[in-house]
């Protein structure tokens, strides 16, 4: 893949607009990778949580919305307990799903949930998820 | 005495067993819960962009109606829930910006009279006086755990017990967690107050795969597996925890993670509060044991006898 990197006027307000929704510096992140290897949702992920950082640092907002990782996290924050910058990429990336199609449909939806689960799935992982992945 | 406990959606139609075992056994302790009048969902998931506040007034608004009955804490056995409150009520007394925004929320809120039907509004602002406890901290701190341990009814020396804490009990840090996040104790000695044998295992702080059983169930299947397997490798007999959804994913959907692991033929996992209803001389068909997947009954009943000092 092909990247070209250029921090202009626009790459400078999407990182600015990830820093302000997620309240969290993304400059202080330098890469040690300790989210990525402590994550146990990485198996998963299409890029590491550490590469969500960096794609957000170099202001490539197309790369890092669409990525899939985003969707794969469940916010249980073992990565921002050993940051040692203190970011917790959980908020980052509901930062990005913030930004992500704002007024579109939803990621994952009450018709997405499938029907034979839906008796026995308890409440709370229903109304977490939507509060994830839907509008 | 009267305690304030906010149960929460899932256990009024899910995991009725949490809810039953946790009654019953403050009961035995002395203590009623409870419950808030008029309460809703939490939001279960805190929101975490800064513009998200609108979702920080359900949970504010139950903590209001808590400190207009006049309580100054209450107490869920729900992780989920307690995070949740825990979150907002901080976030209420440290950040002056969204004590603002909730608070501009919530006085506007409607109160209907339920014999003359008149409305009104305006509500006082809510500044965080009511303290947000788990149970564990509420059974540590207000009850002791030296008075669980005078109150012993059954024996549970010969049972291994793995305490699995998840996530959203401990994480994250900064005050909001019940112990430290990195090395918690809190459950090793509630356990050790009921005369468990307790087990630690490296698997006690990570995610269940937690609502990714929705969306992503094979990943959360394998989760719950690792979980699951860390226990039994260092000699549980059982695993206990806390959350609705730690236990749907690790007790629940036990078929899914035989059909996905050969060598797995099921574990009993138990909420730490029919441990401690069991412990205390609750009887049995009030714990709810058959609720489970796996259901841990003769756990309580087949245990080796050990050489436990006491």
């Amino acid at each position: 893949m092909k990247i070209s990197i250029k921090i202009g006027a626009d790459e400078k307000k999407f990182i600015d607009r990830v820093s302000e929704l997620s309240g969290k510096n993304v400059y202080s992140c330098y890469q040690c990778g300790r989210c990525s290897a402590g994550c146990p949702f990485a198996f998963d992920m299409d890029i590491l949580p550490n590469q969500i950082i960096r794609l957000v640092q170099m202001g490539l907002a197309e790369e890092a919305l669409s990525c899939e990782a985003i969707n794969v996290c469940a916010s249980c924050f073992t990565c921002q307990s050993r940051c040692p910058k203190g970011i917790d990429i959980a908020s980052v990336a509901e930062a990005l799903r913030q930004l992500r199609d704002p007024q579109e449909k939803d990621f994952f939806g009450p018709d997405d949930v499938p029907r034979e689960l839906a008796d026995e799935l308890p409440q709370q992982a229903l109304v977490a998820l939507f509060r994830k992945l839907s509008k | 005495m009267n305690i304030h406990y906010y149960p929460g959606c899932t256990l009024k139609e899910k995991t009725t067993n949490l809810d039953d075992s946790t009654r019953e056994a403050m009961a035995v302790l002395g203590y009623e819960l409870v419950e808030p009048a008029n309460w809703t969902c939490c939001g279960a998931e805190y929101p975490l962009s800064e513009q998200k506040i609108s979702g920080l007034t359900a949970p504010a608004r139950i903590l209001r109606q808590v400190h207009s009955e006049g309580g100054g804490q209450v107490v869920t056995t729900c992780a989920f829930c307690f995070n949740v409150l825990k979150r907002t009520n901080v976030d209420i007394k440290r950040n002056p910006l969204k004590n603002k925004q909730i608070n501009a929320f919530l006085k506007d809120d409607i109160k209907i009279d339920p014999n003359t039907k008149t409305k009104t509004t305006g509500f006082p602002p809510y500044n965080g006086e009511v303290d947000v406890l788990h149970l564990l901290e509420f059974l540590r701190d207000e009850v002791g755990f030296h008075t669980i341990r005078a109150g012993l009814k059954r024996d549970l020396s010969g049972l291994k017990v793995a305490p699995y804490y998840g996530c959203r009990m401990l994480r994250p840090g900064g005050g909001i967690g019940i112990d430290s996040p990195d090395s918690p104790v809190i459950f090793e000695e509630f356990l050790e107050s009921l005369g468990c044998r307790v087990v630690d295992f490296p698997f006690k702080q990570e995610c269940c795969g937690s609502y990714l059983a929705v969306s992503r169930p094979a990943a959360a299947t394998e989760a719950s597996y690792q979980v699951l397997r860390s226990a039994i490798i260092n000699g549980a007999d059982a695993i206990a925890l806390s959350c609705p959804l730690c236990y749907y994913n690790l007790d629940r959907r036990q078929d899914r993670i035989k059909d996905a692991h050969a060598g797995f033929s099921g574990f009993p996992v138990f909420f730490f509060t029919q441990l401690l209803a069991w412990a205390l001389g609750v009887a049995e068909d009030v714990l709810g044991l058959d609720q489970h997947y796996y259901n841990p009954k003769s756990v309580l009943h087949n245990q080796p006898k050990t050489e436990v000092a006491q």
